[in-house]
């Protein structure tokens, strides 16, 4: 194993009354693509500001691209890109100033710039839109516009807080595979997410509850933390269906997803069967019910749920 | 410093402040337009107060002394009344401002050197224009009491030169006419000064309502390059109007500019730059700008208002507001304005005020440049 180009060793930061962070340690090694997730209010943000030296530490310590974040934090943000979760660049400013603006306060030579200009644009697809003022871009593109503003000092380390939240699912598509793309060129990345299928395209991921990490793994050792099988279940009425399916035997927990209820039961083969018969018996009309994979949706819910209890 | 990084974001600002329109307006014109309103709305030459008059004395000498009292363009007669009751009634529906009585012993008191019996009833709720009647009218009848008595002592058979009174003559320099417009712009010229610094902090506060100030945060940018260059084009719009509002004073008020221009020019600079600072302490520790907003008023334009000496005299204020009034910029500056405008004078009189300036303008910045941490929260 090589250093950790992150390393938190019980890292705290308390508001006023709440404890946003609490004693994480997390180790991320260099070209490592980690999700962070967990529920609103979980501590998501105020870690990535954490690691941005952007907050000041209540408690414990990290240390980023090898500088202590306490006492260098100045030293750490030449090697990191940091993206906030809102928009945060200037709205009457043009793509092309935006990007020459972040070039001379992160010293990219001029040189050095218009090569990485053109690279950048084409990449997060917005010749066409080079002179267009940063506001007058739809969603995805101001969002691509912020990463590639961040991207235009070549950081070892980017830190992306919900890049994708309010984004078209075509915008957020292409994100993706720019962010795939940094990855196998080796960038390190920390990204939170509230969607599950971005977590399931993390090298890693990290569940936060509470201001603390209670998971950190990757995606396939998560999902395999959820013992048991899942049955996709689409009936007529899902209130008066997970009433009924909830007290059968054999169902370890049912979670609803808009009309569709997934159950999670100790073996599906077994289960299946009778789940049809009980539904049919207390008549209750359903469209479909079968076996379906984990997804990592599925394993996060239940987990935050056993937490919750 | 890195000038590249100081150049960044001062180039930005000004693409901010040029792309935004109503940015563009409030910092170049709101200056002389604050200064039109309020020289003409602050101008106190006042005309044509209506008074009543109640004679109960109804003498040649009363009557003449009605005719005196209103033969200026100061106050005006609007009404003989015959009772007290209906000066009430006048004063009440708000007709005259004030109300002259005047006692049935008054000619035999004023030919018998004993006085002139009178009162004068002012409306208190515009003690304003009431008390400009009130010293209107006993400037009046000062006047017609001399001139009462020289008539008196003529026709006792004695020379006035015989007499050789005490000859007291006030003659006012630098603004001969008293025109008040001409004391008063140079020092309004001060405060309006003052909009570049209200810029400046709501500038600030607005990258930290837009997260913008969150992302420079995460960049490796000094904290003193980033408020100077965020200083530097309020400066430039601020030197604008320091060309810009002497030429309209002059253009419009035809207030006389008797000093150095690029001494004035000059002197500006240090007061902008010392305003600029207080902006920016401002926009440190706002969060949002309407907090901004209600901050700079409180700290420029309120107390440029009342304790810069642009209207309160400094020397009258109570000791704790005179040290206030001395950690304002405003306050050297509106001495520095009234000194070259009118009697033009030069830096070896205006160099204390200029000193005190550029050292509050440094503290200011040290203040700014403590508590400004690259931190959220």
């Amino acid at each position: 194993m090589t250093t950790p180009i992150i390393q938190t060793q019980g890292l705290t930061r308390d508001f006023k009354k709440t404890r946003a962070v609490d004693g994480l340690t997390l180790a991320i090694q260099p070209g490592e693509l980690f999700g962070l997730v967990g529920p609103d209010g979980a501590g998501k943000t105020t870690t990535l500001r954490l690691l941005a030296g952007l907050l000041d530490i209540t408690e414990g310590g990290a240390t980023v691209a090898g500088f202590d974040l306490a006492r260098q934090p100045e030293s750490i943000k030449p090697h990191i890109g940091y993206m906030a979760q809102q928009f945060s660049l200037y709205a009457e400013l043009s793509v092309l100033e935006n990007l020459q603006f972040f070039a001379e306060i992160y010293d990219v030579s001029p040189a050095d710039l218009a090569e990485r200009t053109e690279r950048l644009l084409t990449f997060a697809g917005l010749t066409e839109f080079e002179h267009r003022r940063a506001d007058h871009l739809s969603g995805g593109m101001q969002k691509k516009l912020a990463l590639a503003c961040t991207l235009i000092h070549e950081p070892e380390i980017l830190l992306l807080d919900e890049p994708t939240t309010g984004v078209d699912p075509v915008s957020r598509r292409e994100f993706w595979n720019i962010l795939t793309e940094l990855h196998l060129d080796g960038t390190t990345i920390i990204v939170s997410t509230p969607y599950m299928d971005e977590a399931d395209r993390c090298s890693r991921v990290g569940l936060m509850y509470a201001g603390r990490l209670v998971i950190c793994d990757t995606p396939q050792k998560i999902r395999a933390q959820l013992h048991g099988e899942m049955i996709e279940l689409l009936p007529d009425d899902w209130q008066t269906a997970k009433a009924l399916t909830e007290n059968l035997p054999g169902v370890l927990e049912v979670q609803t997803y808009g009309e569709a209820l997934h159950l999670l039961v100790d073996s599906g083969k077994k289960r299946l069967p009778q789940i049809k018969r009980a539904l049919t018996k207390g008549k209750i009309s359903f469209r479909s019910a079968r076996l379906a994979p984990v997804r990592m949706e599925e394993a996060f819910i239940s987990l935050i749920r056993r937490l919750e209890e | 410093m890195s000038w590249r990084h100081i150049w960044a974001i001062a180039r930005k600002e000004v693409r901010h402040i040029v792309r935004d329109r109503s940015t563009l307006i409030l910092v170049l014109f709101t200056p002389t337009a604050l200064l039109l309103l309020m020289a003409y709305a602050l101008t106190v030459d006042i005309k044509h107060v209506p008074i009543a008059v109640l004679d109960y004395d109804r003498s040649a000498t009363s009557r003449a002394f009605i005719q005196q009292i209103t033969a200026g363009e100061d106050l005006e007669l609007y009404a003989q009344a015959s009772s007290m009751a209906e000066i009430e009634a006048m004063l009440m529906q708000g007709e005259i401002k004030a109300a002259l009585v005047i006692d049935p012993n008054f000619a035999r008191d004023l030919l018998g050197m004993r006085g002139m019996p009178m009162q004068v009833i002012i409306d208190g709720t515009e003690p304003g224009s009431g008390g400009f009647a009130v010293d209107h009218i006993a400037w009046r009848a000062e006047e017609f009491a001399n001139q009462s008595l020289t008539n008196q002592i003529q026709a006792m058979g004695f020379s006035l030169e015989s007499l050789q009174p005490l000859d007291l003559r006030v003659r006012t320099w630098y603004n001969p006419g008293l025109k008040s417009r001409n004391d008063l712009i140079p020092g309004l010229i001060s405060m309006v000064l003052g909009m570049p610094a209200l810029s400046v902090a709501l500038a600030l506060a607005h990258e930290r309502e837009h997260g913008t100030l969150e992302q420079l945060m995460a960049t490796p940018i000094g904290r003193a390059e980033l408020l100077l260059g965020k200083m530097i084009p309020y400066i430039i719009v601020g030197l604008l109007n320091v060309i810009m509002l002497p030429a309209f004073a002059m253009a419009w008020f035809h207030v006389p500019f008797n000093g150095n221009f690029p001494l004035f020019f000059a002197l500006s600079a240090i007061f902008l730059f010392a305003m600029l600072s207080m902006g920016i302490i401002i926009g440190v520790f706002m969060r949002t700008q309407a907090a901004a907003l209600a901050l700079s008023f409180l700290l420029i334009f309120y107390p440029g208002f009342f304790l810069t000496g642009i209207f309160f005299p400094i020397a009258s204020m109570p000791e704790a507001m005179r040290m206030e009034a001395l950690g304002l910029p405003g306050t050297h500056y509106a001495i520095i304005t009234r000194g070259i405008f009118l009697p033009g004078i030069g830096l070896d009189i205006l160099w204390p005020y200029a000193v005190m300036m550029a050292v509050l303008g440094l503290a200011y910045t040290g203040v700014a440049a403590l508590f400004f941490r690259k931190k959220l929260g």
